[in-house]
């Protein structure tokens, strides 16, 4: 009896006992392991792509697009589409290529680019973080994405050039369309563009005060720098990693007219008549002095050339192909001292077959002169400093115009 | 009330000079043995028949007893034990007695439920007893631990030495709703609010009985004590003399799970002397000795302002991961705010983009790291107990008593956060007048803290003192800066925070360190008002109370008790855990008065009516009443009913409180002092969850805190139950079945404000101050349960038993944080022999314990705890010769690790070998 009822009672103890459960931490939902090709195997196995291939193994950066840790998105042009970015590079080098040369001698030419220019090449083409085609922003102005290129480490480690996709007005990686879109890797995606986007090293003033059709704007600049505390002047922003433009830069003529307009109308109301002040007017703005000229300091103060230049001044980048297609206003660095300023007019017009704009206008608000035309690039794509617009800077985006804007 | 006062005192004092004239005597005297062990049988009570003159075998079974007159019969009883008579005809010296142990069950006499003797088979309300005989075959390594094979009761284990028993739910580790009184003394510590007698209480040789009453008992013993009422009684040294010691040795963390496999050392010794007829003294002292059980819950929790949850994620894995045992990843910063934003609109406006589109442009939080339990908190646990009375008789009927208790102890505490109690002291020092009609006794309660600190304050601080959190080379900075240049190198999010981490984390130091454990001592040392993590409490409480049993005057109509108490809480944190002031307490005093009547209808039925009235200064008076009834069914078999009130008022915590804890809280007590220093009404407070949940602003009034003046709360309960010996006294069966409802819940409820004093608005749910105040809940709850237990004596010494019980909560309004957390189900099991083999030397006894899990809600913590199995098992072995006993114990004999409220120590088996000299 008492034997059986100890085994029982024995049996079901251990029976019992052989599971209090300890507090056991709940793992997140698993992360699947990153699994198929990445980046670097995907662009390996893309036949159209090898001369890019050769470029990133040039730059070195292969480990990095096919670590599965990271993510990436890639801009990444075909052979034809590199080809003439090449022809380009070599004829800088002093290098003829032709753009029909096999692809061999491409990749001969490659293997040849300074690693540091390759890897500027690779990175600016590079944003760390997957962006699939229907994330991609179509705001304006221009969504701001990093690539992974340091242009001044020195500066900061945190340091990254900007490049701009955007879906609106088609699919654009700055001004350059995109062809083809999602190609998916393990570690990212792929983006086909027509061509190399290619990083600036300068800024823009390096082109303001270099460009002989824009003495007048040079000239403008300086003045309205007149006077302002070291740190604060235009010239030191135009010139400077960080801040992000968008110039409207009105050609010496354009500044010609509106100089000597403002001019005459000054004598003019001074007691001279029309007919002697245009030519003292005329005389007085054929060269960019006017803006120094002591008899015109009442005229032209710095404050009032200030308003003028910041008045073609956005604080983004605005690529024409992303501009409105309706006439829309936006903000200028104007609104920095008149916060309620309606700032300027945007337009952009497009011809169908042709993907690039054809005609982009911006104007003042408060007169009755016709919209500024930007001056579009004869050539689509014409970077710096051969270009008229979109002309892509360190800092911002330069676009010759045919008027001055006047702020009131 | 003056009147009765003076009365009672006159009483008094007659009695104290009345002078008992001793006649001409005869001494008798003898031995006493258990006739089957040849043991010496010792506190054996030998009385003359038919007078007063009693006395008890000493510590070798001799007694000596003077008689008046001859012929003379002796009385020769003791529980387990079979009563003699031995007629005397002629002066004796050398009577041998033989006493056979008895097998009969439920023979006990119970004091503390009408606070009279009774028969524990008469008990009018529920009632566990148990005796130093139960706990000598207990397979238990502390006799606290034997609590827990109760029926009904559940026990909250923090540590290896702190347990919290409690009846009828609402456990946690600190429990304000269960008195435990000692020798008479309310052992709860005044400034913690919680019970200690497992650290600071009786040690185990001079334990001669525990009483448990399940259920409401403030009638009797005042407020508090409304789920139930634990007395612990000592030895008087008349009656159990000599030197007894008791040593175990064990062994813990046999698996090397938290820690080496480490040894348990438990000395007890007491000495009793009765140096003559008048007067007698004990000392007594305990040792235990360990390395503690640690908590090791590294689940990552969810921190709400009332009530978290247990969610998934690790350190490696959520940034903001804050573990249930680890202290120092309760400080958070959403880094998108506080660090990238501002990088985006200042230092580098060219990622502003790039920063927004960082986790969906959602808040990005990010917790520091942490240290786990076992490396800030010694589990060095040691814990001294030293006690002592003197009993000198005034007169046949009147005895005085001085006694002390005195702890130390080194113990781990959970209350909002975990608690490393190290060198608290508490001393319980009485003077007392008993007398078989009345009794008077004051007694103070002098707390401590000692050197006992906050884990989750020490180790935040910790993490300001080796890295500021921030600061723009503050460690926040580092991680949103390291953060930010892996993403934009391409990392994925996952690993992006790893390596921030890692940077931020590059020089902190290991805990193993002396940098860290000099800088962490220093912080825990310091107390909280002064920056640092050190709880300051040296609260006192005083108290006096009185009985007087009328029943010489009144028993034609019925036996009338009565009584009285009055008793002060001096609070004395120095700021750090109440809203007291350096060199100045907050004094609460609270009075009370009782009154109870008992009277017989018949032969079968008997009534007990009594009534309560408790006044607290900060409270309006309460009556609590109370009435019983018991009905013999039959001889040996009884019905009991009970309805019984019950209430609390809200502890020294509740009304004075004033302590920041680690969720961004601050814990304020009820008291309308707090309304002005924090301003509560001009700058206004406003329900944290409700604004939380608003839509519209514009309704925000409602959710605004009115202040109310805060009532104790209290219970009311039904109870029926049935205590029987059937199958001709071999089987006890006790069953009981209750309802109660609650009203005036006392609970905790969050509001926010402003820190500005501007209007409250939406963002002030993050950004606000948050305070969580007492509320009564206008809510009631139902409150029911049962519980039935069986022992069955067989034959051969064997006994087998169970008991299951249940409780459960009903009414529970939805978002509504009762803290009932009890299972629903819980049962024992035991089977036990208390002699076999050789002259029946040998005993044994395992015991089976299941508890069901349930949702455990606590300050701390709040998830679903698992069920619960454990096998405690013992065999002994007497050796006569030498009036010793030797014990191989295990508690938790499979070692299975069980925990009993989240984020408490985890259990594991504890197996010893005890050597015990004169153990009775």
């Amino acid at each position: 009896m008492k034997s059986k009822i100890f085994n029982g009672l024995m049996a079901v103890m251990i029976l019992l006992s052989s599971c209090n459960k300890e507090p056991e931490v709940i793992k997140d939902i698993p992360v699947p392991p990153v699994t198929g090709p990445t980046l670097g195997e995907v662009l390996d196995g893309n036949d159209d792509d090898s001369l890019f291939f050769r470029l990133v193994d040039r730059a070195g950066q292969l480990n990095l697009i096919n670590d599965k840790s990271r993510a990436f998105t890639m801009f990444v042009p075909n052979n034809n589409g590199l080809k003439p970015v090449l022809v380009a590079l070599a004829a800088q080098a002093g290098v003829t290529i032709p753009l029909q040369a096999p692809n061999a001698v491409f990749s001969g030419f490659i293997s040849n680019i300074p690693v540091a220019v390759a890897t500027a090449l690779v990175q600016y083409n590079i944003i760390p973080q997957t962006i699939k085609s229907t994330s991609i922003a179509n705001t304006f102005p221009n969504f701001s994405y990093p690539s992974i290129f340091n242009p001044a480490p020195s500066i900061s480690a945190l340091a990254r050039l900007n490049t701009y996709p955007s879906t609106r007005n088609g699919a654009w990686l700055n001004n350059i369309p995109i062809i083809a879109v999602d190609q998916i890797a393990s570690n990212g995606v792929i983006h086909h563009t027509a061509t190399l986007a290619v990083p600036s090293s300068r800024y823009l003033w390096n082109r303001i005060s270099t460009d002989p059709e824009l003495t007048y704007l040079k000239a403008a600049v300086l003045k309205a720098d007149e006077g302002a505390p070291a740190g604060e002047t235009l010239v030191g922003y135009l010139s400077a990693f960080g801040p992000n433009f968008t110039v409207f830069a009105p050609v010496d003529n354009a500044f010609k007219t509106t100089m000597t307009g403002l001019i005459a109308s000054v004598l003019v109301n001074s007691g001279i008549p029309l007919n002697q002040a245009i030519p003292i007017a005329t005389n007085l703005a054929s060269t960019p002095d006017v803006f120094t000229n002591p008899l015109l300091s009442s005229v032209l103060t710095p404050q009032t050339v200030k308003g003028i230049v910041v008045y073609h001044v956005l604080g983004s980048r605005a690529f024409t192909n992303n501009f409105p297609t309706t006439q829309t206003a936006f903000p200028t660095l104007l609104n920095g001292a008149i916060s309620n300023h309606p700032g300027l007019k945007l337009q952009v017009t497009f011809t169908p077959p042709n993907p690039f704009a054809t005609g982009a206008t911006v104007k003042d608000v408060y007169n009755n002169d016709p919209a500024a035309n930007i001056i579009i690039n004869t050539s689509p794509l014409t970077p710096d400093p051969l270009g008229t617009s979109d002309q892509n800077f360190v800092n911002g985006v330069l676009h010759k115009i045919d008027r001055v804007l006047l702020p009131q | 009330m003056r009147k009765i006062t003076s009365y009672l005192v006159a009483l008094f004092f007659a009695n104290l000079f009345v002078q008992i004239a001793f006649a001409q005597n005869v001494a008798i005297s003898g031995n006493v043995k258990n006739s089957v062990t040849s043991e010496s049988a010792s506190a054996v009570s030998v009385t003359v028949k038919g007078t007063s003159v009693g006395t008890f075998t000493n510590d070798k079974g001799d007694f000596t007893i003077i008689s008046k007159s001859l012929p003379a019969t002796l009385v020769i009883s003791s529980v387990g034990f079979e009563s003699q008579e031995v007629e005397v005809s002629s002066a004796s010296k050398n009577l041998k007695i033989g006493l056979k142990p008895s097998a009969a069950l439920g023979q006990e006499v119970v004091v503390s439920a009408t606070r009279l003797p009774v028969r524990i088979l008469e008990s009018p309300v529920s009632i566990e007893r148990v005796s130093a005989a139960t706990l000598r075959n207990s397979p238990v390594a502390n006799y606290y631990d034997v609590l827990t094979n109760l029926k009904g009761v559940d026990v909250t284990t923090s540590s290896l030495t702190l347990k919290t028993p409690t009846t009828r739910g609402f456990n946690s580790s600190g429990n304000t709703r269960f008195n435990q009184l000692v020798d008479g003394m309310d052992n709860q510590a005044p400034g913690l609010n919680f019970s200690v007698a497992a650290i600071i209480g009786l040690s185990e040789l001079d334990v001669d009985n525990l009483e448990l009453l399940s259920g409401a008992s403030s009638a009797l013993y005042g407020p508090g004590g409304m789920n139930g009422t634990l007395l612990m009684t000592s030895k008087n040294p008349f009656k159990y003399q000599g030197l007894s010691f008791l040593v175990k040795e064990g062994l813990m963390h046999v698996d090397g799970k938290q820690n080496f496999p480490s040894p348990y050392h438990n000395l007890n010794l007491r000495w009793a002397k009765k140096v003559s007829e008048k007067f007698a003294f004990k000392i007594n002292a305990e040792l235990i000795q360990a390395k503690d059980w640690l908590g090791f819950d590294y689940r990552n929790y969810s921190r709400a302002a009332t009530g978290g949850s247990v969610k998934g994620g690790t350190r490696a894995t959520d940034p903001n991961y804050d573990g249930i045992n680890v202290y120092g990843d309760e400080t958070t910063v959403d880094i998108r705010a506080a660090a990238l934003n501002p990088i985006g609109a200042n230092v580098a406006p060219f990622l502003k983009n790039f920063i927004d589109t960082l986790n969906g442009g959602r808040a990005i939080n990010v917790s520091r790291t942490g240290y786990q339990e076992n490396q800030v908190i010694n589990p060095n646990t040691i814990n001294y107990k030293l006690g002592g009375s003197l009993h000198y008789k005034l007169s046949e009927n009147t005895e005085t008593v001085i006694a002390g208790y005195w702890g130390s102890g080194n113990t781990i505490y959970t209350a909002s956060e975990r608690y490393s109690i190290l060198n608290f002291k508490m001393g319980q020092y009485k003077v007392e007048l008993n007398n078989k009609n009345w009794s008077l006794r004051a007694y103070t309660t002098q707390e401590n803290a000692g050197d006992s600190y906050n884990t989750t304050i020490a180790s935040r601080l910790y993490n300001e003192s080796w890295k500021p959190s921030v600061g723009t080379t503050g460690w926040y900075a580092q991680y949103a800066q390291t953060y930010l240049a892996s993403r934009l190198n391409g990392f994925t999010d996952a690993i992006a925070h790893q390596n921030a981490r890692a940077f931020a984390d590059r020089d902190r130091p290991n805990y193993y360190y002396t940098k860290f454990t000099r800088a962490y001592d220093s912080i825990r040392k310091k107390p909280i008002s002064e920056g640092g993590a050190k709880l300051v409490d040296k609260s006192d409480l005083y108290s006096i109370d009185g009985t007087y049993n009328l029943s010489r005057y009144t028993s034609k109509f019925a036996d009338i008790l009565v009584g009285a108490n009055a008793r002060r809480f001096v609070l004395n944190s120095d700021g750090t855990l109440f809203a007291d002031k350096k060199d100045s307490s907050i004094n609460i005093n609270e009075y009370g008065a009782f009154i109870q009547a008992t009277r017989k209808l018949g032969e079968r039925l008997k009534i007990n009516v009594s009534g309560r009235y408790d006044k607290n200064q900060n409270f309006k008076g309460r009556f609590t009443p109370r009435a019983t009834a018991v009905f013999k069914v039959a001889e040996n078999n009884h019905i009991r009913l009970s309805y019984q009130t019950a209430y609390r008022f809200p502890s020294t915590q509740q009304q004075w409180i004033d302590l920041a804890v680690g969720s961004n809280v601050r814990l304020l007590g009820g008291n309308s002092f707090f309304t002005s220093r924090y301003n509560l009404i001009n700058n206004p407070i406003y329900d944290f969850e409700g604004l939380r949940k608003l839509n519209d602003i514009g309704q925000v009034q409602n959710l605004k805190y009115t202040p109310v003046n805060l009532k104790p709360e209290s219970i009311s309960s039904f109870e029926a139950g049935y205590k029987g010996l059937l199958l001709d006294g071999i089987l006890l069966f006790d069953a009981y079945g209750y309802y109660g409802q609650y009203t005036d819940f006392l609970g905790r409820k969050v509001y926010v404000q402003s820190t500005t004093a501007s209007p409250i608005a939406l963002a002030d749910t993050a950004a606000g101050f948050r305070y969580s105040l007492p509320v009564n809940s206008t809510d009631k709850v139902n409150a029911l349960g049962f519980g039935v237990s069986v022992d069955l004596r067989l034959k051969n010494n064997f006994t087998v038993g169970g008991n299951i019980a249940s409780d459960q909560l009903n009414n529970v309004p939805t978002n509504f944080v009762a803290f009932f957390n009890a299972p629903l189900y819980k049962a024992n099991a035991y089977l036990a022999n208390t002699g076999f083999g050789c002259e029946n030397r040998w005993g044994f006894n395992v015991t089976y314990r299941w508890q069901q899990g349930f949702l455990y809600q606590g300050d701390f913590a709040t998830g679903n705890l698992p069920d619960v199995h454990t096998v405690d098992a013992q065999i002994s072995v007497k050796l006569p010769k030498t009036k010793s006993m030797l014990k191989f114990g295990a508690n938790n004999l499979l070692n299975q690790y069980y925990y009993n409220a989240i984020g408490n120590s985890q259990v594991g088996g504890l197996y010893y070998v005890s050597f015990g000299y004169n153990v009775y």
